[in-house]
């Protein structure tokens, strides 16, 4: 059985825990999937719609913000109880932060950063990137079981992931967690940057890089965003210059992002900014330049002066 | 740098020890020895290292000589040391563009036979192991921004503040830098490294000396076929893509399992402001000796670093009140042999033999650290560095003049009519582009002589940097301080076409259009891999290099 820990904050699922689900069925055997929290009740019927042996609800007070010492102590308990085989979480912050601590109590082995598996009913066999996504290694997980593998965001589809024919039974796991024990005291979330966003949870994203020459013509881009109904986003000259904030920059000193469609406008294709969006579904370059290294990864390109392609693809997606 | 005083810590040791390279941890390794030998009271000793883990800043070759290796840690063998491949093969050729030109023997200098290749940041790497082992404290993450002072007396450093965003206003996660004073601090911070500059300059220390040649070296470590070159061949060459007029060469050292680290050392005393040491780095592996190695292999690391190829009489005076400098602060390097992490590691081990018998008699001044000089003078690092004192300076003649003296010295002991041999510092060689060009002023946006990049066996640099690994948080200060960008616009955009973007070798500096027509500087601080070339080569001198913050920079793992 493969346990999944979904996440979510404040009562909203993240979206790549439908990720890590798909992740998980896609591996084969029985499914179960764990969501922690105080009063998530919305979250874990949202999580019953997948096709799985049952979804475990840990309500308690004490998870009602994230901490991970709470987090390490309830999946602990759970796992010991449960007995899955592996245990597959979304690659977001918050696992980050408790994941390895987790591994580390159970002494078990994690595998991080996980794009792909294969022979999925074999001995599974892990693919992770390495040297900066240059790369990819094939790993097995040694040692006893349960395995903890997070997988990277946008690599498992989230719309793959198989519903159930009716919704999954939901069940109360009756773990006690001692507030006593969690040596973190959250503080009042903030956020650092006015208007943060979060760019991984774009299903469209139009991003401009140098190309755009100027900052009086982000309004271009930011009318073909408005037409597709996407976020707007930039390399990295663009947040350099502070043209547009430096949470909207994309690549590897910013965010990695996988959404459905990403539209390159005057991006020459660095190979910092690839990292940070190939895993896009549909990659469509718009570039003047036909050696730009975009083009190596574009499903399509458009060999062509933005200012005249884009008005064109907003006055067709307007008609 | 440092904001208005904050809740900021002290930290008392006995010794402390700036820069965990080569030198520093001999020198930390050095003290602990010296403590159990000569027993007493404890000392305390602590390590500061700037990047976020041991070793991750180190670049070299890197061939090492290991005979300091041998004095400090006999059973080195025993302990695992990382040397990948004893050398067993020794080539040097001229190369012309497309064609090689044997030497028909080895010169003595180049000879290897007993040393070992290693991967530098590996070696480094166990040599933290150690030091960690013998309960010194190894603080990595934590560059030191300024050296304290009492008078004229080296009291300590100050380690640089963390959490300061872009216009150096505190951020949530702001930390002030901490005060670590000291009895005596070794300054191990590499070559032209920040307190070591300070110092020499406040203090004078490099009068009577000769200015310090630097030179470039750009290196990628690439995973080949198995088995196209023996492990422990070691290949040097002279000639293309170099000119007569620059000073250089390429090395190409094969260890097990297919991995080459193939690079190219560029003096930093060229004249041409067009020159870029990465396109010539590109051509260097289109020659048909590299590319037969290289073909069908993958690049799998890159990384650039200067080097301190002055030798004998730039060395500036390396003691004064309660410091001491070692390594290639020091510039303790042999240009001629191409080596410098034995003379790190030795000046290390004299540094500590010093700084711990100062301890011991509680007088770290200078008269007492000077014995450290004596040290040296009655050392190999002297036998082998006076010999070759004038040989960088010969080459500033240009090749054929340099070789020619470099055949001499080994008959003469490196005696020249005029000892030392006059030299200018390394920026003054560069010409005006009206002087070098005279009418044919190129345009300097563009290469000169252009590399084809294919990135599979040539790269821009920027696809390199990200090879580096190289990251630094984004919203700090820059690093790179230019005091007059004014200069960059105007001046030298006319006089010299902007040599900083060329040949700084991580695509740090760029000229963008400033919207008026005009080009500006634009500083992309995050991608520097801390070779420090910039602060050395700028011909007007205004760039200054000072450490980001702690845990930035290169990841150099396997270098």
């Amino acid at each position: 059985m493969i346990l999944v820990v979904a996440e979510q904050r404040e009562g909203k699922l993240n979206r790549a825990s439908w990720e890590a689900i798909a992740a998980a069925q896609h591996a084969g055997g029985p499914v179960k999937i764990a969501v922690l929290g105080s009063a998530v009740d919305a979250v874990a019927s949202e999580l019953a719609a997948a096709e799985a042996a049952e979804v475990i609800v840990v309500d308690a007070p004490a998870l009602e913000q994230y901490t991970s010492d709470g987090h390490v102590m309830t999946l602990a308990a759970l796992i010991a109880e449960e007995q899955p085989s592996q245990v597959f979480l979304p690659h977001t912050y918050q696992t980050r932060d408790f994941a390895p601590a987790l591994a580390a109590r159970l002494q078990r082995a994690l595998i991080t950063d996980v794009t792909a598996l294969k022979a999925p009913r074999g001995a599974m066999v892990f693919v992770r990137p390495v040297f900066q996504g240059k790369m990819s290694a094939e790993v097995t997980a040694e040692g006893p079981s349960p395995h903890f593998v997070t997988c990277q965001i946008g690599a498992f589809r989230a719309d793959a992931a198989k519903r159930g024919s009716a919704p999954a039974s939901v069940r109360k796991a009756a773990i006690d967690v001692d507030a006593s024990k969690i040596r973190q005291k959250p503080e009042a979330p903030f956020k650092e940057a006015k208007q943060a966003v979060d760019l991984s949870q774009a299903e469209r994203i139009v991003a401009v890089g140098r190309g755009i020459k100027a900052q009086e013509h982000l309004e271009v881009a930011e009318q073909l965003a408005q037409a597709l109904g996407a976020e707007i986003a930039a390399s990295r000259p663009i947040c350099d210059a502070g043209w547009l904030p430096m949470d909207r920059q994309i690549g590897s000193s910013g965010q990695t992002v996988a959404p459905k469609l990403y539209l390159a406008l005057g991006i020459s294709g660095a190979i910092q900014h690839l990292v940070g969006m190939k895993g896009a579904r549909t990659i469509v370059a718009i570039n003047k330049d036909p050696e730009a290294p975009i083009f190596e990864i574009a499903d399509y390109g458009i060999e062509g002066d933005l200012f005249e392609v884009v008005p064109a693809l907003i006055a067709e997606l307007k008609k | 740098m440092n904001g208005p005083p904050a809740d900021r810590e002290t930290l008392e040791v006995d010794v402390l020890i700036v820069g965990g390279g080569p030198a520093g941890m001999s020198a930390a390794l050095r003290l602990a020895q010296l403590q159990k030998e000569k027993g007493g009271e404890q000392l305390s000793i602590a390590v500061l290292e700037k990047s976020r883990e041991p070793g991750a800043h180190m670049l070299s070759g890197a061939v090492l000589d290991p005979s300091a290796l041998k004095d400090l840690i006999p059973d080195f063998k025993e302990k695992g040391a990382p040397l990948a491949s004893e050398v067993h093969h020794d080539h040097i050729y001229f190369l012309t563009k497309n064609s090689k030109f044997p030497f028909p023997i080895t010169p003595p200098p180049l000879r290897n036979h007993g040393n070992y290749i290693i991967s530098v940041n590996r070696f480094v790497k166990w040599m933290a192991g150690l030091v960690e082992a013998e309960g010194i404290d190894l603080f990595s993450g934590f560059p030191a921004s300024e050296l304290l002072y009492d008078g004229a007396r080296v009291v300590g450093v100050r380690t640089r503040d963390q959490g300061i965003d872009k216009h150096g206003a505190k951020k949530s996660t702001f930390e002030p830098g901490v005060d670590i004073r000291a009895n005596v601090t070794i300054l191990c911070d590499g070559v032209r490294g920040n307190l070591t500059k300070a110092l020499v300059r406040r203090l004078a220390l490099d009068e009577g000396r000769l200015p310090q040649i630097y030179a470039l070296g750009i290196k990628e470590l690439w995973e080949v076929p198995k088995d196209r070159i023996a492990a422990g061949t070691v290949i040097h060459t002279m000639g293309y893509p170099l000119r007569m007029e620059e000073f250089g060469g390429c090395f190409l050292y094969a260890m097990p399992d297919g991995l080459v680290s193939v690079g190219l050392v560029s003096g930093l005393d060229y004249r041409d402001p067009m020159f870029d040491p990465h396109i010539a780095f590109q051509h260097a592996k289109q020659h048909p000796l590299m590319e037969s190695m290289l073909r069908g292999g993958q690049m799998v690391r890159y990384g650039a670093k200067a080097l301190p190829e002055g030798g004998w009489h730039t060395i500036p005076r390396v003691y004064a009140d309660g410091v001491l400098i070692a390594g290639d602060a020091g510039g303790f390097l042999n240009s001629m042999r191409l080596k410098g992490l034995h003379l790190a590691m030795r000046t290390g081990m004299l540094a500590a033999e010093t700084a711990f018998d100062a301890t011991r008699a509680n007088d770290t001044s200078s008269a007492q650290l000077r014995k450290y000089e004596d040290r040296i003078n009655n050392s190999d690092v002297r036998r082998e560095l006076y010999s070759v004192r004038n040989v960088h300076q010969s080459f500033s003649y240009g090749l054929l003049p340099g070789l020619m003296y470099s055949g001499l010295s080994l008959v003469t002991g490196g005696w020249w009519v005029r000892d030392p041999m006059p030299v200018k510092a390394g920026y003054e060689h560069m010409a005006k582009l009206a002087d070098y060009y005279g009418d044919n002023r190129p345009d300097v946006d563009v290469a000169v002589r252009p590399a084809k990049i294919d990135r599979k066996l040539t790269f821009d640099k920027l696809t390199n940097v990200h090879f580096s690994g190289t990251r630094h948080a984004e919203d700090q200060p820059s690093h790179l301080i230019v005091h007059d960008t004014d200069i960059c616009r105007t001046r030298c955009r006319e006089e010299y076409g902007n040599p900083c973007t060329r040949f700084c070798p991580a695509n740090v500096y760029e000229m963008v259009d400033a919207g008026d027509g005009t080009k500006k500087l634009q500083i992309n601080a995050s991608n520097c891999v801390h070779c420090k070339t910039c602060d050395i080569m700028d011909p007007y001198q205004v760039i200054d290099w000072v450490p980001p913050e702690g845990g930035g920079g290169p990841q150099y793992e396997g270098m």
